[in-house]
């Protein structure tokens, strides 16, 4: 590939590489540090409790934008309707859980099958629709999900339903990290396959990619189902981590919105930029949002910084520092060129 | 049997009938041109071969087996490559990668794994001529090198049937020689060829019967020289003028002055045709 001949020298990558994995390394073990057990031991607090909270939301974003990425990335079709199936995950633990009793470890193992199921029954007609009418048509899915929750007895109508409290955030921490881990091995795999060549041909040119012989239905509905399982993974952790699940908290959808910007400002249709997208966002809206007044201001910097992205760096920040591209005024006016034709 | 039978073919949009009752076979080692004006339907008639159209009325045949209805992939893993007359590449993709997509999934021996692919995809990059450009992106590639890597990722399924629409529209002189030395190359190598073409050196070059369509039926099919003289091609199709140019080089039969495309009918052999939904 002739991107090679651009790339950083090698000692740049290697250090690079070693600064991510310190602090990988430092994200994955300061956690255990902030427990009762570690502190009587004598070992340095390296987390509170909200940079806890902070670093288990991030990780779920992570699975939300990666599980985002499969469907609206690799495949082409941006599905407003995500948010979904985080909810029906919430509330297949919620209701599994909270009113039938089952152990959260199985129930956590229906709420991707729930979820993968939904986007099966659903995704056969909508990936029929394209681009504006896709999004548009899983934006009212997404909708529709959420009130039908809201006005269903058993389900909590709109109180919601609460689960036997699990105070360990360390446990929900590392559950969100494996699930953060399986979406990123799950989107690396799918690009190393058949399957993920198909999906790119599907997003290219979908008729091409039909009369060389992907079965383009077959595809699109296997990735939906595939995002739809990662992100009703999510949501049932949520739901247990929570401890209480009711449609405005799991069926947001600014949520929906917030897993696009993910995935889209980190790099869409990459490993990695669903995941830099997600702690880059989460970590200024949480910077930002102090509360008070400053929440107001904390909108429009987001609103700043998403327009100067897509002007900037239309492929996403991973391209941006990494593979095929350099931080450069020359790499800046080759895609602003690009941007304005 | 033929290798691929049409029979009574009609396809509408709403109240145009872009085919109306098209009959026609095509024998293994066949090369058959499909020549005619715009809007004749000749893109539709490929349509419907490929399955990216259902045809309304009448049948289409692989062998004994209907084909007509069936999804898109399925027609492309019996053997049918085809290639579309405005390209349709991948972009993010390297020539190379673009064409082993074909072998990736339509080959009907079997679908192979990526590196069997590339295998694939390299020899037949260099049947197309498109051998030392396989690492370029394909935004790099000219209008005639995209045209190529069409063939080449239809190639790539290794067919038995090749639809090829319009591959040598917009191209130069040069150019239009070395694509047709390419067709001839193809179909050496045993596959049975349907071609659209306005360019007519294409057609009495390198087909050995060609079918006429105007307004959606058959006007006309024989060996292209035959074709080409008959007075109701002439009138729909190439033009008075053309025919006087064609008497007044006075070619012999077998080989009618083949540069010229078609002036003066009501054809212009652009890139606007291609009839879609």
């Amino acid at each position: 590939m002739s991107a090679a001949g651009r790339r950083l020298p090698r000692w740049a990558r290697r250090s690079v590489f070693a600064i991510v994995a310190l602090a990988l390394a430092f994200v994955i073990l300061a956690p255990l540090t902030s427990i009762d057990a570690a502190q009587q031991a004598g070992l340095p607090l390296l987390t509170d409790k909200l940079w806890f909270r902070i670093a288990t939301t991030v990780a779920m974003f992570i699975v939300m934008a990666s599980g985002w990425n499969i469907i609206g990335g690799l495949t082409g079709y941006a599905s407003f309707g995500n948010v979904a199936f985080f909810g029906l995950g919430a509330y297949t633990v919620g209701v599994l859980v909270g009113n039938r009793g089952w152990p959260f470890a199985l129930a956590l193992l229906a709420a991707p099958l729930v979820a993968a199921i939904f986007a099966l029954i659903v995704g056969l007609p909508l990936l029929r629709l394209r681009g504006h009418y896709f999004a548009v048509a899983t934006l009212g899915v997404g909708v529709a999900v959420g009130e039908i929750v809201n006005n269903v007895g058993p389900l909590g109508a709109s109180t919601g339903l609460f689960l036997p409290i699990v105070r360990s955030d360390l446990i929900f921490f590392y559950l969100m990290l494996g699930a953060a881990v399986l979406a990123v091995l799950t989107t690396w795999f799918i690009l190393r396959t058949r399957f993920g060549y198909g999906l790119l041909a599907i997003r290219e040119n979908e008729e091409a990619a039909a009369v060389i012989g992907v079965n383009t239905t077959f595809y699109k509905v296997a990735a939906f189902c595939v995002a739809a399982a990662l992100t009703g993974l999510a949501g049932g952790i949520f739901a247990q981590w929570n401890s209480f699940v009711n449609p405005e908290n799991v069926f947001a959808i600014s949520d929906n919105v917030q897993m696009i910007l993910m995935a889209v400002i980190g790099g869409a249709g990459t490993v990695l930029g669903p995941v830099a997208g997600a702690i880059a966002l989460e970590l200024i809206i949480q910077t930002l949002a102090g509360g008070g007044s400053g929440s107001v201001y904390s909108q429009i910097g987001l609103g700043v910084l998403l327009a100067a992205c897509v002007i900037f760096i239309p492929r996403g920040v991973i391209d941006f520092f990494g593979g095929q591209s350099r931080l450069s005024m020359r790499y800046l006016r080759q895609t602003l060129r690009e941007t304005s034709a | 049997m033929s290798l691929l039978t049409a029979r009574d073919v009609g396809k509408r949009f709403g109240g145009v009938k872009a085919l109306d009752g098209v009959t026609f076979a095509v024998e293994a080692g066949d090369v058959l041109g499909i020549i005619g004006p715009n809007g004749a339907g000749k893109t539709t008639l490929l349509n419907c071969i490929s399955g990216l159209h259902r045809p309304d009325t009448g049948d289409i045949r692989w062998e004994a087996a209907s084909i007509s209805g069936m999804a898109p992939y399925r027609i492309a893993r019996l053997g049918i490559g085809r290639t579309f007359q405005i390209v349709r590449p991948f972009p993010s993709m390297t020539v190379r990668e673009n064409t082993a997509m074909g072998a990736l999934f339509g080959r009907p021996q079997g679908r192979l794994q990526p590196g069997a692919a590339l295998a694939v995809a390299d020899q037949v990059l260099d049947v197309v001529g498109l051998g030392e450009k396989r690492h370029y992106p394909v935004l790099r590639l000219t209008v005639s090198d995209r045209k190529r890597l069409e063939v080449a990722r239809a190639l790539a399924m290794q067919p038995r049937l090749l639809l090829l629409d319009e591959v040598m529209a917009g191209l130069n002189h040069v150019e239009v020689e070395e694509a047709l030395e390419m067709v001839r190359r193809v179909h050496q190598s045993g596959v049975t060829i349907v071609l659209i073409e306005h360019v007519m050196k294409v057609i009495v070059g390198v087909c050995r019967r060609a079918l006429v369509l105007n307004f959606g039926r058959t006007l006309v099919e024989g060996p292209p020289a035959e074709v080409l003289k008959d007075p109701r091609v002439i009138e729909a199709y190439l033009g008075e003028r053309y025919a006087r140019a064609q008497q007044a080089t006075a070619p012999p039969p077998s080989a009618p002055h083949p540069d010229a495309p078609p002036q003066g009918g009501r054809e212009n052999p652009d890139e606007r045709e291609e009839v879609e939904e």
